[in-house]
């Protein structure tokens, strides 16, 4: 318990009552710390999850969102600059690196604790990911295909839209999917930036009490799982020709 | 500017003409091509054909300005095609390269319809274009809806062609189209497209390296050497009888005698007469004909002049002419049998001539090796070796 006073000090505005009004230890299994599983808890706090999913799902929307805009965006500048496709390699890797707890930190003082400090850091997190994977799937497109879709008369633009983009779809899809899991995850972090989120009911009863963080890290699972099964069907929705050919 | 008939043949063809076009590329000392000069004539087939590195494949880009002018001019019909937007430009201008370039993700009718598509057709008329070239280049209309890479490689090459074709384009590029596919299809696919060129006399510039398919392919050839110059530009007829040069000659090829066969028809020399003979006929009268005539025996004919068999001296030392004669008939000839084919018939059957007949299957003369050496040892033997020599004989069905 006490390896976490820190960043829960630092925190500072946790909502200790998360838990305390309604469970007044009458539950057996709750007293006994040890025990695995408190289903009878479970049944009567389930409800209690419903916000911090709710938070949680939106924060991961929002550090999806600006995350494939900018990364996105910075591809296809990298995809027509080539030169540049080394400079932002590094700079998102490097974001890319930082610890999400301490990017939290180091945000602190500019943006102060909330959605948005949380929101930056999940999305400078997502940079790498999205923008590597785009890159790669553009310089995938094989030459041969642009050549001729030149040579037939598209122009650049409809080059990219028409041909490139949608030939790297599989791969640009693959990306988000990687790091939509990974955002999932790591906005558990994101209520040490008082972003609130699962992260919120993990870390507001202690390690002790396992039933809380089974639940809390299971809807974050399940969550994990439903955005890559989501995006899956995308995928597959988006690449018909890719179905066809493996039959 | 499209058609407005649903007729997949062609509105019409526009000559290119290079004029001085040269391309240096950066910063390179060597241009790639240099102060080329080349008129193609709308309607044929014009072969760039040279050893790898020659500026082939540039020279053609130069026409859509896939690759850009550095100097001098290219002219489509009698525009520059520095005053076209290149987009454009190439939309009137057919595309086709040895690595086909299908879109993966788009299915063959869209494929197809790709050019129509960008120059604005509604979505109807652009579906009956692509079945129409379907046909036309004989795939099953069942195909329209697959995807690139459920075809066989000829299959997707055809589907190139049909892509190049979709939008009626006035001239037609094509980078060493069939040099992709297997010897057996790559044949095919030539004899499918002269058929087609056949129908649609497009301005065809096509790019190879390899000289046999340049004779068969072009109504004119022009072999290039490093820098884009043209060593030689003519008729694969004129290529092979005189060779410009020592780089020509040698690019030609040791066989060019053989190569030049390959171009002519048994129609296109002049045959022996032969000395005929009929059943029943008395031999004195075989005889007389024996004299001065340049085949040493008399052939046997029906009474439809259809040939029989060779009479033996045998044979002709009976009184009449009998109807079972001593010698076989050999290979017989006719008259649109590739030149080269015939003498490989003669060769084969271990003789050394051979009857000729007509479609009817009568005699029309006697094809010998003596004729034939005699017609490529001469330059005097300038036969007009006509186009149409080149053109596909067996009628395969197309298909995959």
């Amino acid at each position: 318990m006490s390896s976490w006073a820190l960043p829960l000090a630092a925190a500072g505005e946790l909502p200790d009552s998360f838990f305390k009004e309604r469970t007044s230890d009458t539950l057996p299994c709750q007293a006994n710390s040890h025990a695995f599983f408190c289903f009878d808890w479970a049944r009567e706090n389930i409800d209690r999850y419903g916000q911090p999913t709710v938070q949680h799902l939106k924060l991961v929307a929002l550090a999806m969102v600006f995350g494939f805009a900018i990364a996105f965006s910075l591809a296809l500048l990298a995809h027509r600059r080539r030169w540049l496709q080394t400079p932002l390699g590094v700079a998102t890797g490097v974001l890319y690196t930082i610890p999400s707890v301490a990017f939290f930190f180091l945000l602190l003082p500019f943006t102060g604790r909330g959605v948005d400090t949380a929101v930056i850091a999940l999305t400078a997190f997502n940079l790498q990911i999205i923008y590597r994977n785009t890159v790669v799937g553009l310089a995938n497109v094989p030459r041969s295909v642009v050549d001729a879709a030149r040579g037939i008369g598209q122009t650049d633009r409809q080059i990219l839209w028409r041909v490139e983009i949608p030939l790297a779809s599989p791969e640009i899809i693959a990306g988000l999917r990687i790091a939509t899991v990974s955002t999932v995850a790591i906005a558990t972090l994101a209520t040490l930036a008082g972003g609130g989120g699962l992260g919120q009911p993990i870390f507001a009863n202690g390690i002790d009490f396992k039933t809380n963080i089974i639940i809390a890290g299971g809807i974050a699972i399940l969550m994990a799982l439903s955005f890559d099964l989501i995006l899956n069907l995308i995928q597959r929705f988006v690449t018909p020709w890719e179905r066809a050919t493996q039959g | 500017m499209p058609t407005d008939d649903s007729s997949p043949v062609s509105r019409a063809a526009s000559a290119v003409r290079y004029e001085n076009a040269t391309k240096r590329y950066g910063d390179s000392k060597a241009p790639a091509v240099e102060g080329l000069t080349l008129d193609v004539p709308a309607g044929e087939i014009c072969v760039l054909v040279g050893p790898s590195g020659c500026g082939k494949t540039t020279a053609m880009r130069l026409v859509n300005r896939t690759v850009e002018l550095t100097d001098g001019d290219v002219l489509v019909g009698d525009r520059s095609v520095r005053d076209r937007e290149p987009a454009e430009l190439r939309r009137e201008i057919g595309y086709v390269i040895q690595q086909i370039g299908l879109f993966p993700h788009r299915t063959i009718a869209q494929n197809i319809a790709t050019v129509p598509a960008l120059l604005g057709w509604d979505r109807a008329r652009a579906r009956v274009r692509a079945s129409e070239l379907l046909e036309l280049i004989g795939l099953e209309p069942e195909l329209a809806d697959r995807y690139p890479a459920q075809l066989s490689g000829g299959q997707q090459q055809r589907v190139g062609v049909a892509r190049a074709l979709a939008a009626d384009p006035l001239v037609m590029l094509m980078d060493e189209p069939f040099g992709a596919i297997d010897p057996i299809n790559r044949e095919r696919l030539q004899n499918e497209f002269l058929r087609l060129q056949a129908e649609i006399k497009k301005t065809v510039l096509f790019v190879t390296h390899d000289i046999d398919e340049a004779i068969k392919m072009g109504d004119r050839i022009a072999v290039m050497r490093k820098g884009g110059r043209v060593a030689q530009y003519a008729t694969p007829a004129e290529l092979l009888m005189s060779p410009a040069d020592e780089f020509v000659e040698d690019f030609v090829g040791a066989d060019r005698a053989l190569k030049r066969l390959a171009l002519m028809r048994v129609s296109d020399i002049d045959l022996w007469e032969a000395p005929l003979a009929y059943v029943g006929q008395p031999t004195a009268e075989v005889g007389v004909k024996l004299e001065g005539a340049e085949v040493p025996y008399p052939l046997l004919v029906d009474g439809e002049r259809r040939p029989l068999g060779w009479l033996s001296e045998r044979d002709l030392a009976a009184e009449t002419v009998s109807g079972s004669p001593d010698s076989p008939l050999g290979p017989v000839l006719e008259l649109d049998d590739v030149m080269r084919d015939a003498l490989a018939d003669i060769l084969q059957g271990g003789a050394q001539y051979a009857a000729v007949t007509d479609r009817a299957g009568r005699i029309a003369g006697v094809l010998s090796v003596e004729i034939i050496s005699e017609f490529l040892g001469s330059p005097a033997a300038k036969v007009e070796e006509h186009g149409a020599a080149e053109r596909p004989l067996g009628e395969e069905p197309s298909g995959e």
